[in-house]
Protein backbone atom coordinates (compact mmCIF):
# COMPACT_ATOMS: atom_id res chain seq x y z
CA UNK A 1 0.00 0.00 0.00
CA UNK A 2 2.94 2.35 0.32
CA UNK A 3 6.09 2.63 -1.71
CA UNK A 4 9.31 2.00 0.22
CA UNK A 5 10.43 5.63 0.10
CA UNK A 6 13.27 7.02 2.21
CA UNK A 7 10.93 8.50 4.78
CA UNK A 8 9.01 5.27 5.16
CA UNK A 9 12.20 3.26 5.64
CA UNK A 10 13.36 5.72 8.29
CA UNK A 11 9.96 5.54 10.02
CA UNK A 12 10.04 1.75 9.91
CA UNK A 13 13.55 1.60 11.31
CA UNK A 14 12.57 3.97 14.12
CA UNK A 15 9.53 1.81 14.95
CA UNK A 16 11.74 -1.30 15.04
CA UNK A 17 14.10 0.47 17.45
CA UNK A 18 11.17 1.48 19.64
CA UNK A 19 10.05 -2.15 19.84
CA UNK A 20 13.59 -3.27 20.65
CA UNK A 21 13.66 -0.65 23.41
CA UNK A 22 10.29 -1.84 24.76
CA UNK A 23 11.37 -5.46 24.94
CA UNK A 24 15.03 -5.10 25.96
CA UNK A 25 14.57 -5.30 29.76
CA UNK A 26 12.00 -8.09 29.45
CA UNK A 27 14.42 -10.17 27.37
CA UNK A 28 17.20 -9.45 29.85
CA UNK A 29 15.03 -10.66 32.75
CA UNK A 30 14.14 -13.77 30.76
CA UNK A 31 17.82 -14.56 30.11
CA UNK A 32 18.92 -13.77 33.66
CA UNK A 33 16.32 -16.22 35.04
CA UNK A 34 18.93 -18.82 34.14
CA UNK A 35 21.72 -16.99 35.93
CA UNK A 36 23.72 -19.36 38.13
CA UNK A 37 25.46 -16.51 39.96
CA UNK A 38 24.69 -15.35 43.48
CA UNK A 39 23.51 -11.85 42.52
CA UNK A 40 21.06 -11.02 39.72
CA UNK A 41 23.26 -8.45 37.95
CA UNK A 42 26.37 -10.61 37.88
CA UNK A 43 26.20 -13.36 35.28
CA UNK A 44 27.54 -16.60 36.75
CA UNK A 45 26.91 -19.10 33.98
CA UNK A 46 23.80 -20.94 32.83
CA UNK A 47 21.86 -22.76 35.54
CA UNK A 48 18.35 -23.90 36.42
CA UNK A 49 19.02 -23.18 40.08
CA UNK A 50 16.92 -19.99 40.19
CA UNK A 51 13.85 -22.05 39.30
CA UNK A 52 14.51 -24.74 41.90
CA UNK A 53 15.12 -22.00 44.48
CA UNK A 54 11.41 -21.09 44.19
CA UNK A 55 10.53 -24.45 45.69
CA UNK A 56 13.41 -24.50 48.17
CA UNK A 57 12.95 -21.05 49.67
CA UNK A 58 9.80 -20.74 51.79
CA UNK A 59 9.80 -16.91 51.85
CA UNK A 60 9.76 -16.75 48.07
CA UNK A 61 7.05 -19.38 47.83
CA UNK A 62 4.95 -17.72 50.51
CA UNK A 63 5.14 -14.30 48.81
CA UNK A 64 4.05 -15.77 45.48
CA UNK A 65 1.15 -17.61 47.11
CA UNK A 66 0.02 -14.45 48.93
CA UNK A 67 0.07 -12.59 45.61
CA UNK A 68 -1.90 -15.23 43.74
CA UNK A 69 -4.53 -15.53 46.50
CA UNK A 70 -4.94 -11.75 46.74
CA UNK A 71 -5.16 -11.43 42.97
CA UNK A 72 -7.98 -13.98 42.72
CA UNK A 73 -10.07 -12.39 45.48
CA UNK A 74 -9.41 -8.84 44.27
CA UNK A 75 -10.33 -9.82 40.70
CA UNK A 76 -13.61 -11.45 41.79
CA UNK A 77 -14.52 -8.47 43.95
CA UNK A 78 -13.64 -5.89 41.29
CA UNK A 79 -15.55 -7.89 38.65
CA UNK A 80 -18.68 -8.01 40.80
CA UNK A 81 -18.61 -4.30 41.67
CA UNK A 82 -17.54 -3.21 38.20
CA UNK A 83 -20.05 -5.37 36.32
CA UNK A 84 -23.00 -4.00 38.30
CA UNK A 85 -21.76 -0.43 37.95
CA UNK A 86 -20.99 -0.81 34.24
CA UNK A 87 -24.46 -2.23 33.59
CA UNK A 88 -26.09 0.58 35.50
CA UNK A 89 -24.11 3.16 33.51
CA UNK A 90 -24.97 1.61 30.16
CA UNK A 91 -28.63 0.76 30.76
CA UNK A 92 -29.89 3.23 33.34
CA UNK A 93 -28.05 6.49 32.67
CA UNK A 94 -29.34 9.52 34.48
CA UNK A 95 -28.22 12.51 36.43
CA UNK A 96 -26.05 10.24 38.63
CA UNK A 97 -23.81 9.12 35.71
CA UNK A 98 -21.90 12.42 35.53
CA UNK A 99 -20.61 12.48 39.12
CA UNK A 100 -20.00 8.72 39.02
CA UNK A 101 -17.89 9.06 35.86
CA UNK A 102 -15.89 11.80 37.55
CA UNK A 103 -15.30 9.48 40.53
CA UNK A 104 -14.10 6.66 38.25
CA UNK A 105 -11.88 9.10 36.38
CA UNK A 106 -10.34 10.32 39.64
CA UNK A 107 -9.74 6.73 40.75
CA UNK A 108 -7.98 5.99 37.45
CA UNK A 109 -5.74 9.06 37.27
CA UNK A 110 -4.73 9.42 40.92
CA UNK A 111 -1.08 8.34 41.25
CA UNK A 112 -0.86 5.07 43.14
CA UNK A 113 1.33 6.61 45.79
CA UNK A 114 -1.53 8.88 46.83
CA UNK A 115 -3.86 5.86 47.17
CA UNK A 116 -1.16 4.14 49.20
CA UNK A 117 -0.48 6.95 51.65
CA UNK A 118 -4.22 7.61 52.01
CA UNK A 119 -5.11 3.98 52.68
CA UNK A 120 -2.36 3.38 55.26
CA UNK A 121 -3.68 5.90 57.85
CA UNK A 122 -7.26 4.96 56.99
CA UNK A 123 -6.62 1.28 57.77
CA UNK A 124 -4.92 2.31 61.00
CA UNK A 125 -7.94 4.45 61.90
CA UNK A 126 -10.39 1.63 61.10
CA UNK A 127 -8.35 -1.23 62.57
CA UNK A 128 -6.79 0.33 65.65
CA UNK A 129 -8.82 3.41 66.60
CA UNK A 130 -12.22 1.94 65.77
CA UNK A 131 -11.23 -1.69 66.57
CA UNK A 132 -12.55 -3.04 63.27
CA UNK A 133 -10.04 -5.89 63.36
CA UNK A 134 -10.36 -7.14 59.74
CA UNK A 135 -8.68 -3.95 58.57
CA UNK A 136 -5.50 -4.92 60.38
CA UNK A 137 -5.41 -8.16 58.39
CA UNK A 138 -2.85 -8.11 55.59
CA UNK A 139 -4.99 -9.99 53.08
CA UNK A 140 -8.00 -7.73 53.59
CA UNK A 141 -5.82 -4.65 53.15
CA UNK A 142 -4.22 -5.96 49.96
CA UNK A 143 -7.55 -6.98 48.43
CA UNK A 144 -9.08 -3.56 49.15
CA UNK A 145 -6.03 -1.70 47.86
CA UNK A 146 -5.96 -3.70 44.63
CA UNK A 147 -9.71 -3.55 44.03
CA UNK A 148 -9.98 0.24 43.55
CA UNK A 149 -8.40 0.83 40.14
CA UNK A 150 -9.52 -2.64 39.01
CA UNK A 151 -13.17 -1.78 39.75
CA UNK A 152 -12.87 1.29 37.52
CA UNK A 153 -11.30 -0.80 34.73
CA UNK A 154 -14.02 -3.48 34.86
CA UNK A 155 -16.71 -0.79 34.89
CA UNK A 156 -15.27 0.84 31.74
CA UNK A 157 -15.02 -2.48 29.89
CA UNK A 158 -18.51 -3.71 30.83
CA UNK A 159 -20.04 -0.34 30.01
CA UNK A 160 -18.28 -0.23 26.64
CA UNK A 161 -19.56 -3.73 25.83
CA UNK A 162 -23.17 -2.96 26.75
CA UNK A 163 -23.26 0.40 25.01
CA UNK A 164 -22.22 -1.46 21.87
CA UNK A 165 -25.17 -3.86 22.15
CA UNK A 166 -28.69 -2.57 21.74
CA UNK A 167 -31.14 -3.44 24.45
CA UNK A 168 -33.67 -5.28 22.28
CA UNK A 169 -32.93 -8.67 23.86
CA UNK A 170 -33.59 -7.31 27.33
CA UNK A 171 -36.76 -5.66 26.04
CA UNK A 172 -37.91 -8.93 24.56
CA UNK A 173 -37.27 -10.65 27.86
CA UNK A 174 -39.28 -8.00 29.69
CA UNK A 175 -42.08 -8.19 27.11
CA UNK A 176 -42.27 -11.91 27.78
CA UNK A 177 -42.95 -11.08 31.42
CA UNK A 178 -39.57 -12.11 32.81
CA UNK A 179 -38.92 -10.38 36.09
CA UNK A 180 -36.02 -7.89 36.06
CA UNK A 181 -33.93 -10.29 38.18
CA UNK A 182 -34.52 -13.14 35.72
CA UNK A 183 -33.74 -10.83 32.79
CA UNK A 184 -30.55 -9.82 34.52
CA UNK A 185 -29.30 -13.35 35.12
CA UNK A 186 -30.58 -15.00 31.94
CA UNK A 187 -30.11 -12.26 29.34
CA UNK A 188 -27.91 -9.36 30.40
CA UNK A 189 -25.27 -11.32 32.29
CA UNK A 190 -24.57 -13.79 29.44
CA UNK A 191 -24.33 -10.79 27.10
CA UNK A 192 -21.69 -9.08 29.22
CA UNK A 193 -19.89 -12.30 30.22
CA UNK A 194 -16.97 -11.81 27.79
CA UNK A 195 -16.42 -8.28 29.09
CA UNK A 196 -16.63 -9.49 32.70
CA UNK A 197 -14.07 -12.20 32.00
CA UNK A 198 -11.77 -9.76 30.25
CA UNK A 199 -12.10 -7.21 33.04
CA UNK A 200 -11.60 -9.84 35.71
CA UNK A 201 -8.42 -11.16 34.13
CA UNK A 202 -7.07 -7.64 33.74
CA UNK A 203 -7.89 -7.02 37.39
CA UNK A 204 -6.01 -10.22 38.23
CA UNK A 205 -2.86 -9.14 36.38
CA UNK A 206 -3.07 -5.61 37.83
CA UNK A 207 -3.26 -7.06 41.33
CA UNK A 208 -0.39 -9.46 40.69
CA UNK A 209 1.76 -6.48 39.68
CA UNK A 210 0.73 -3.97 42.33
CA UNK A 211 3.81 -2.67 44.13
CA UNK A 212 3.18 0.83 45.37
CA UNK A 213 -0.11 0.52 47.25
CA UNK A 214 0.91 -2.89 48.60
CA UNK A 215 4.21 -1.66 50.00
CA UNK A 216 2.42 1.04 52.01
CA UNK A 217 -0.35 -1.11 53.47
CA UNK A 218 1.89 -4.16 53.91
CA UNK A 219 1.48 -6.13 57.13
CA UNK A 220 4.43 -8.38 57.98
CA UNK A 221 3.48 -12.01 57.46
CA UNK A 222 1.42 -11.27 54.36
CA UNK A 223 4.09 -9.76 52.14
CA UNK A 224 3.04 -9.96 48.51
CA UNK A 225 5.54 -10.88 45.79
CA UNK A 226 6.16 -7.37 44.36
CA UNK A 227 6.69 -6.01 47.88
CA UNK A 228 9.21 -8.79 48.52
CA UNK A 229 11.02 -7.90 45.28
CA UNK A 230 10.89 -4.18 46.03
CA UNK A 231 12.50 -4.67 49.44
CA UNK A 232 15.10 -6.93 47.80
CA UNK A 233 16.09 -4.00 45.55
CA UNK A 234 17.70 -2.46 48.61
CA UNK A 235 19.02 -5.63 50.25
CA UNK A 236 20.29 -7.39 47.11
CA UNK A 237 18.49 -8.91 44.13
CA UNK A 238 18.93 -12.63 43.58
CA UNK A 239 18.41 -14.56 40.30
CA UNK A 240 15.29 -16.36 41.55
CA UNK A 241 13.51 -13.02 41.41
CA UNK A 242 14.02 -13.06 37.64
CA UNK A 243 12.90 -16.71 37.50
CA UNK A 244 9.63 -16.07 39.35
CA UNK A 245 9.02 -12.96 37.23
CA UNK A 246 9.48 -14.94 34.05
CA UNK A 247 6.94 -17.49 35.23
CA UNK A 248 4.50 -14.75 36.27
CA UNK A 249 5.00 -13.06 32.90
CA UNK A 250 4.04 -16.30 31.17
CA UNK A 251 0.90 -16.50 33.37
CA UNK A 252 0.05 -12.86 32.56
CA UNK A 253 0.56 -13.36 28.83
CA UNK A 254 -1.64 -16.46 28.88
CA UNK A 255 -4.33 -14.46 30.70
CA UNK A 256 -4.03 -11.65 28.14
CA UNK A 257 -4.16 -14.18 25.33
CA UNK A 258 -7.44 -15.49 26.74
CA UNK A 259 -8.75 -11.92 27.00
CA UNK A 260 -7.84 -11.20 23.39
CA UNK A 261 -9.45 -14.46 22.24
CA UNK A 262 -12.66 -13.87 24.15
CA UNK A 263 -12.97 -10.27 23.01
CA UNK A 264 -12.26 -11.20 19.42
CA UNK A 265 -14.90 -13.91 19.47
CA UNK A 266 -17.41 -11.55 21.05
CA UNK A 267 -16.74 -9.02 18.32
CA UNK A 268 -15.10 -6.25 20.32
CA UNK A 269 -11.70 -5.07 19.18
CA UNK A 270 -8.91 -5.33 21.73
CA UNK A 271 -7.74 -1.84 20.88
CA UNK A 272 -11.12 -0.34 21.64
CA UNK A 273 -11.33 -2.08 24.99
CA UNK A 274 -7.82 -1.03 25.90
CA UNK A 275 -8.58 2.51 24.81
CA UNK A 276 -11.64 2.40 27.05
CA UNK A 277 -9.52 1.12 29.90
CA UNK B 1 -37.68 5.22 21.67
CA UNK B 2 -38.02 1.50 22.01
CA UNK B 3 -35.86 1.38 25.12
CA UNK B 4 -38.46 3.05 27.26
CA UNK B 5 -40.65 0.10 28.27
CA UNK B 6 -37.71 -1.76 29.84
CA UNK B 7 -36.61 1.23 31.77
CA UNK B 8 -40.07 2.05 33.04
CA UNK B 9 -40.83 -1.49 34.02
CA UNK B 10 -37.52 -1.85 35.81
CA UNK B 11 -37.98 1.51 37.45
CA UNK B 12 -41.26 0.46 39.05
CA UNK B 13 -39.57 -2.32 41.01
CA UNK B 14 -36.11 -0.92 41.65
CA UNK B 15 -34.36 2.07 40.14
CA UNK B 16 -31.52 0.96 37.84
CA UNK B 17 -28.85 3.10 39.43
CA UNK B 18 -29.08 0.88 42.52
CA UNK B 19 -26.75 -1.47 40.62
CA UNK B 20 -23.99 1.14 40.84
CA UNK B 21 -24.44 1.67 44.59
CA UNK B 22 -22.02 -1.08 45.75
CA UNK B 23 -19.18 0.25 43.58
CA UNK B 24 -20.03 3.80 44.57
CA UNK B 25 -19.98 2.97 48.30
CA UNK B 26 -16.80 0.92 47.96
CA UNK B 27 -14.92 3.70 46.18
CA UNK B 28 -16.26 6.31 48.58
CA UNK B 29 -15.18 4.41 51.70
CA UNK B 30 -11.78 3.32 50.39
CA UNK B 31 -10.86 6.13 48.01
CA UNK B 32 -12.68 9.38 48.75
CA UNK B 33 -12.77 9.20 52.56
CA UNK B 34 -9.10 8.15 52.93
CA UNK B 35 -8.12 11.06 50.70
CA UNK B 36 -10.22 13.49 52.76
CA UNK B 37 -8.46 12.16 55.84
CA UNK B 38 -5.10 12.95 54.20
CA UNK B 39 -6.30 16.48 53.46
CA UNK B 40 -7.36 16.80 57.12
CA UNK B 41 -3.99 15.47 58.40
CA UNK B 42 -2.15 17.96 56.21
CA UNK B 43 -3.56 20.79 58.33
CA UNK B 44 -2.21 19.28 61.55
CA UNK B 45 1.28 18.62 62.88
CA UNK B 46 3.58 15.86 64.13
CA UNK B 47 3.26 15.76 67.92
CA UNK B 48 6.61 14.92 69.49
CA UNK B 49 8.86 11.99 68.74
CA UNK B 50 6.44 9.08 68.71
CA UNK B 51 3.17 10.43 67.31
CA UNK B 52 2.47 10.40 63.58
CA UNK B 53 -0.12 13.19 63.40
CA UNK B 54 -2.26 15.47 65.51
CA UNK B 55 -4.92 17.97 64.58
CA UNK B 56 -5.09 19.86 67.88
CA UNK B 57 -3.44 22.89 66.38
CA UNK B 58 -4.68 23.63 62.88
CA UNK B 59 -2.46 25.56 60.50
CA UNK B 60 -1.03 25.74 57.01
CA UNK B 61 2.47 25.35 58.47
CA UNK B 62 3.00 21.92 56.89
CA UNK B 63 2.42 23.46 53.47
CA UNK B 64 5.02 26.11 54.24
CA UNK B 65 7.34 23.28 55.26
CA UNK B 66 6.61 21.37 52.05
CA UNK B 67 7.62 24.48 50.10
CA UNK B 68 10.81 25.03 52.11
CA UNK B 69 14.00 24.99 50.06
CA UNK B 70 15.00 21.35 50.82
CA UNK B 71 11.76 19.89 49.60
CA UNK B 72 11.09 22.50 46.95
CA UNK B 73 14.29 21.53 45.11
CA UNK B 74 12.94 18.00 44.80
CA UNK B 75 9.52 19.24 43.66
CA UNK B 76 11.24 21.29 40.97
CA UNK B 77 13.46 18.39 39.91
CA UNK B 78 10.43 16.07 39.72
CA UNK B 79 8.54 18.59 37.61
CA UNK B 80 11.47 18.97 35.21
CA UNK B 81 12.06 15.23 34.93
CA UNK B 82 8.37 14.61 34.24
CA UNK B 83 8.17 17.42 31.67
CA UNK B 84 11.30 16.25 29.85
CA UNK B 85 10.18 12.62 30.17
CA UNK B 86 6.72 13.37 28.74
CA UNK B 87 8.20 15.36 25.85
CA UNK B 88 10.70 12.57 25.12
CA UNK B 89 7.89 9.99 25.19
CA UNK B 90 5.94 12.12 22.72
CA UNK B 91 8.90 12.50 20.36
CA UNK B 92 9.79 8.80 20.52
CA UNK B 93 6.18 7.62 20.17
CA UNK B 94 5.02 10.01 17.42
CA UNK B 95 6.92 8.51 14.44
CA UNK B 96 6.29 4.94 15.64
CA UNK B 97 2.55 5.47 16.19
CA UNK B 98 2.25 7.24 12.83
CA UNK B 99 4.08 4.40 11.09
CA UNK B 100 1.91 1.77 12.78
CA UNK B 101 -1.34 3.53 11.94
CA UNK B 102 -0.72 4.64 8.37
CA UNK B 103 2.12 2.62 6.79
CA UNK B 104 1.68 -0.89 8.18
CA UNK B 105 -0.86 -3.09 6.32
CA UNK B 106 -4.17 -3.11 8.21
CA UNK B 107 -4.17 -6.81 9.08
CA UNK B 108 -0.81 -6.55 10.88
CA UNK B 109 -1.71 -3.53 12.99
CA UNK B 110 -3.51 -5.52 15.68
CA UNK B 111 -0.41 -7.61 16.30
CA UNK B 112 1.78 -4.51 16.69
CA UNK B 113 -0.68 -2.93 19.12
CA UNK B 114 -0.71 -6.18 21.13
CA UNK B 115 3.10 -6.11 21.17
CA UNK B 116 3.08 -2.55 22.53
CA UNK B 117 0.76 -3.73 25.29
CA UNK B 118 2.88 -6.70 26.38
CA UNK B 119 5.46 -4.56 28.23
CA UNK B 120 2.65 -2.45 29.66
CA UNK B 121 1.04 -5.50 31.25
CA UNK B 122 4.36 -6.95 32.38
CA UNK B 123 5.27 -6.15 35.95
CA UNK B 124 6.31 -2.50 36.13
CA UNK B 125 8.80 -3.28 38.89
CA UNK B 126 10.39 -6.18 37.01
CA UNK B 127 10.84 -4.17 33.82
CA UNK B 128 12.57 -1.47 35.84
CA UNK B 129 14.79 -4.11 37.46
CA UNK B 130 15.58 -5.29 33.91
CA UNK B 131 17.05 -1.84 33.24
CA UNK B 132 18.96 -2.05 36.50
CA UNK B 133 20.60 -5.24 35.19
CA UNK B 134 21.31 -3.65 31.79
CA UNK B 135 22.83 -0.52 33.32
CA UNK B 136 24.73 -2.25 36.12
CA UNK B 137 28.50 -1.86 36.31
CA UNK B 138 28.96 -5.60 35.62
CA UNK B 139 26.63 -5.49 32.60
CA UNK B 140 27.67 -5.78 28.97
CA UNK B 141 26.57 -2.22 28.20
CA UNK B 142 28.81 -0.63 30.83
CA UNK B 143 31.70 -2.83 29.67
CA UNK B 144 31.19 -1.84 26.04
CA UNK B 145 30.85 1.87 26.76
CA UNK B 146 33.99 1.85 28.93
CA UNK B 147 35.88 -0.09 26.26
CA UNK B 148 34.89 2.39 23.55
CA UNK B 149 35.75 5.24 25.89
CA UNK B 150 32.31 6.87 26.05
CA UNK B 151 32.28 6.61 29.83
CA UNK B 152 35.34 6.48 32.04
CA UNK B 153 33.76 4.63 34.95
CA UNK B 154 31.47 1.56 34.58
CA UNK B 155 29.56 2.77 37.66
CA UNK B 156 28.58 6.00 35.89
CA UNK B 157 25.37 4.60 34.35
CA UNK B 158 23.26 3.44 37.28
CA UNK B 159 22.06 5.58 40.18
CA UNK B 160 21.95 8.79 38.19
CA UNK B 161 19.26 11.24 37.14
CA UNK B 162 19.80 10.03 33.59
CA UNK B 163 19.02 6.44 34.56
CA UNK B 164 15.79 7.54 36.27
CA UNK B 165 14.79 9.58 33.21
CA UNK B 166 15.46 6.59 30.94
CA UNK B 167 13.35 4.40 33.24
CA UNK B 168 10.50 6.95 33.25
CA UNK B 169 10.49 7.24 29.45
CA UNK B 170 10.61 3.47 29.12
CA UNK B 171 7.89 2.71 31.65
CA UNK B 172 5.30 5.12 30.29
CA UNK B 173 6.07 4.90 26.56
CA UNK B 174 3.24 2.39 25.82
CA UNK B 175 0.77 4.82 27.40
CA UNK B 176 1.87 7.42 24.84
CA UNK B 177 1.99 5.12 21.81
CA UNK B 178 -1.53 3.70 22.26
CA UNK B 179 -3.59 6.94 22.24
CA UNK B 180 -1.42 8.37 19.45
CA UNK B 181 -1.97 5.21 17.42
CA UNK B 182 -5.73 5.39 17.95
CA UNK B 183 -5.72 9.07 16.97
CA UNK B 184 -3.69 8.56 13.77
CA UNK B 185 -5.79 5.52 12.95
CA UNK B 186 -8.94 7.65 13.06
CA UNK B 187 -7.59 10.43 10.84
CA UNK B 188 -9.35 10.04 7.53
CA UNK B 189 -6.84 9.15 4.82
CA UNK B 190 -8.92 11.03 2.26
CA UNK B 191 -8.08 14.33 3.96
CA UNK B 192 -4.38 13.68 3.47
CA UNK B 193 -5.02 12.80 -0.18
CA UNK B 194 -7.02 16.01 -0.60
CA UNK B 195 -4.19 18.02 0.91
CA UNK B 196 -1.69 16.44 -1.51
CA UNK B 197 -4.06 17.00 -4.44
CA UNK B 198 -4.19 20.65 -3.49
CA UNK B 199 -0.44 20.82 -3.86
CA UNK B 200 0.82 20.47 -0.30
CA UNK B 201 3.94 18.34 0.12
CA UNK B 202 4.04 15.33 2.42
CA UNK B 203 5.71 17.21 5.24
CA UNK B 204 3.26 20.07 5.01
CA UNK B 205 0.33 17.63 4.88
CA UNK B 206 1.60 15.89 8.01
CA UNK B 207 2.08 19.09 10.01
CA UNK B 208 -0.98 21.00 8.78
CA UNK B 209 -3.54 18.21 8.32
CA UNK B 210 -2.67 14.95 10.07
CA UNK B 211 -1.04 16.29 13.22
CA UNK B 212 -3.78 18.84 14.07
CA UNK B 213 -6.42 16.13 13.54
CA UNK B 214 -4.56 13.83 15.94
CA UNK B 215 -4.55 16.51 18.65
CA UNK B 216 -7.02 14.75 20.98
CA UNK B 217 -4.74 11.70 20.99
CA UNK B 218 -1.68 13.83 21.71
CA UNK B 219 -3.44 15.49 24.64
CA UNK B 220 -4.63 12.11 25.97
CA UNK B 221 -1.10 10.70 25.71
CA UNK B 222 0.45 13.66 27.50
CA UNK B 223 -2.08 13.44 30.35
CA UNK B 224 -1.74 9.64 30.65
CA UNK B 225 2.04 9.84 30.81
CA UNK B 226 2.65 13.01 32.79
CA UNK B 227 0.35 12.31 35.76
CA UNK B 228 1.81 8.93 36.79
CA UNK B 229 5.35 10.19 36.09
CA UNK B 230 4.90 12.97 38.65
CA UNK B 231 3.87 10.45 41.29
CA UNK B 232 6.30 7.68 40.37
CA UNK B 233 8.07 6.13 43.29
CA UNK B 234 9.31 2.78 41.99
CA UNK B 235 11.49 3.99 39.10
CA UNK B 236 13.59 6.44 41.15
CA UNK B 237 13.91 3.89 43.97
CA UNK B 238 15.24 1.20 41.64
CA UNK B 239 17.36 3.22 39.20
CA UNK B 240 18.16 6.45 40.99
CA UNK B 241 19.70 5.40 44.28
CA UNK B 242 20.31 8.45 46.41
CA UNK B 243 20.67 10.83 43.45
CA UNK B 244 17.35 10.35 41.72
CA UNK B 245 14.98 11.24 44.55
CA UNK B 246 11.56 12.35 43.33
CA UNK B 247 8.53 13.67 45.21
CA UNK B 248 7.11 10.15 45.45
CA UNK B 249 10.14 8.94 47.39
CA UNK B 250 9.94 12.03 49.60
CA UNK B 251 6.29 11.41 50.49
CA UNK B 252 6.96 7.72 51.05
CA UNK B 253 9.78 8.45 53.46
CA UNK B 254 7.56 10.81 55.48
CA UNK B 255 5.03 8.01 55.93
CA UNK B 256 7.31 5.00 56.24
CA UNK B 257 10.49 6.22 57.96
CA UNK B 258 10.10 9.76 59.35
CA UNK B 259 6.57 8.90 60.60
CA UNK B 260 5.49 12.47 59.94
CA UNK B 261 2.04 11.91 58.44
CA UNK B 262 1.09 15.57 58.61
CA UNK B 263 4.01 16.70 56.45
CA UNK B 264 3.68 13.70 54.11
CA UNK B 265 -0.03 14.50 53.63
CA UNK B 266 0.71 18.14 52.83
CA UNK B 267 3.29 17.03 50.27
CA UNK B 268 0.80 14.65 48.66
CA UNK B 269 -1.80 17.43 48.39
CA UNK B 270 0.81 19.78 46.87
CA UNK B 271 1.81 17.05 44.40
CA UNK B 272 -1.78 16.58 43.24
CA UNK B 273 -2.43 20.32 42.92
CA UNK B 274 0.85 20.91 41.07
CA UNK B 275 0.10 18.05 38.66
CA UNK B 276 -3.38 19.37 37.98
CA UNK B 277 -2.15 22.91 37.34
CA UNK B 278 0.52 21.72 34.88
CA UNK B 279 -1.95 19.46 33.05
CA UNK B 280 -4.48 22.28 32.68
CA UNK B 281 -1.75 24.67 31.50
CA UNK B 282 -0.41 22.16 28.99
CA UNK B 283 -3.85 21.43 27.55
CA UNK B 284 -4.70 25.11 27.19
CA UNK B 285 -1.31 25.72 25.58
CA UNK B 286 -1.90 22.96 23.04
CA UNK B 287 -5.38 24.23 22.24
CA UNK B 288 -4.03 27.77 21.99
CA UNK B 289 -1.30 26.76 19.55
CA UNK B 290 -3.82 24.76 17.54
CA UNK B 291 -6.17 27.72 17.41
CA UNK B 292 -3.40 30.06 16.22
CA UNK B 293 -2.29 27.64 13.50
CA UNK B 294 -5.89 27.21 12.46
CA UNK B 295 -6.43 30.96 12.27
CA UNK B 296 -3.32 31.48 10.17
CA UNK B 297 -4.06 28.72 7.71
CA UNK B 298 -7.79 29.47 7.49
CA UNK B 299 -8.92 29.78 3.93
CA UNK B 300 -11.87 31.90 2.96
CA UNK B 301 -13.07 31.06 -0.51
CA UNK B 302 -14.11 33.93 -2.74
CA UNK B 303 -13.47 37.65 -2.45
CA UNK B 304 -13.42 39.35 0.92
CA UNK B 305 -17.03 39.04 2.03
CA UNK B 306 -19.03 41.97 3.35
CA UNK B 307 -18.76 42.36 7.16
CA UNK B 308 -22.12 40.72 8.03
CA UNK B 309 -21.32 37.46 6.19
CA UNK B 310 -17.79 37.28 7.55
CA UNK B 311 -19.01 35.59 10.71
CA UNK B 312 -20.66 32.85 8.71
CA UNK B 313 -17.53 32.30 6.62
CA UNK B 314 -15.60 31.78 9.84
CA UNK B 315 -18.13 29.23 11.00
CA UNK B 316 -17.73 27.35 7.76
CA UNK B 317 -13.98 27.45 8.15
CA UNK B 318 -14.13 26.10 11.70
CA UNK B 319 -16.55 23.38 10.70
Amino acid sequence: MSRPSGTNIALGAWTALVFLFLFAPILVIGIYSFNGGRLLSTWGGFSLEPFTAIVDRPTVRHAVVVSLQTAVVAAVLASALGTLAGMAMARFPGRWTGPFTVLLLLVSVTPEIVDGIALLPWFVTLGQDWSLLPFSNGYVRLVIGHSLFATAVVTYIVRARLVGLDSSLEEASADLYARPVATFFKVTLPLVAPAVLAGGLLAFTLSLDNTVISSFINVSGTTSWPVYVFSAVRSGLRPEIAAVSTLLLVVTLLALGVVARVLKRSGASVTDTMAAA
Amino acid sequence: MRERPVRERAARRLPGWVLAVPAWLWLTVFFVVPFLQVAWFSLGEKPGMFGTHSNEVMSFDRYAEAFSSTFFTIFRATLWMSLIGTLACLLVALPAAYFMASKVPAHRRGLLVALVMVPYWTSFLIRTIGWKVILSSEGALAGFLTEVGLVSDPHALLNTRGAVLLGLIYNYLPLMILPLYVAFDRVDGALGEASKDLGAGRVRTFFQVTLPLARPGIIAGIVLVFIPMMGDYVTPAVLGGAKGTMVGSLIASQFLTAQNWALGSAMAVVLILLTMVVVVLAISLLWGVGWLVHRRSRLVIGLAPPPETRVRAKEVATA
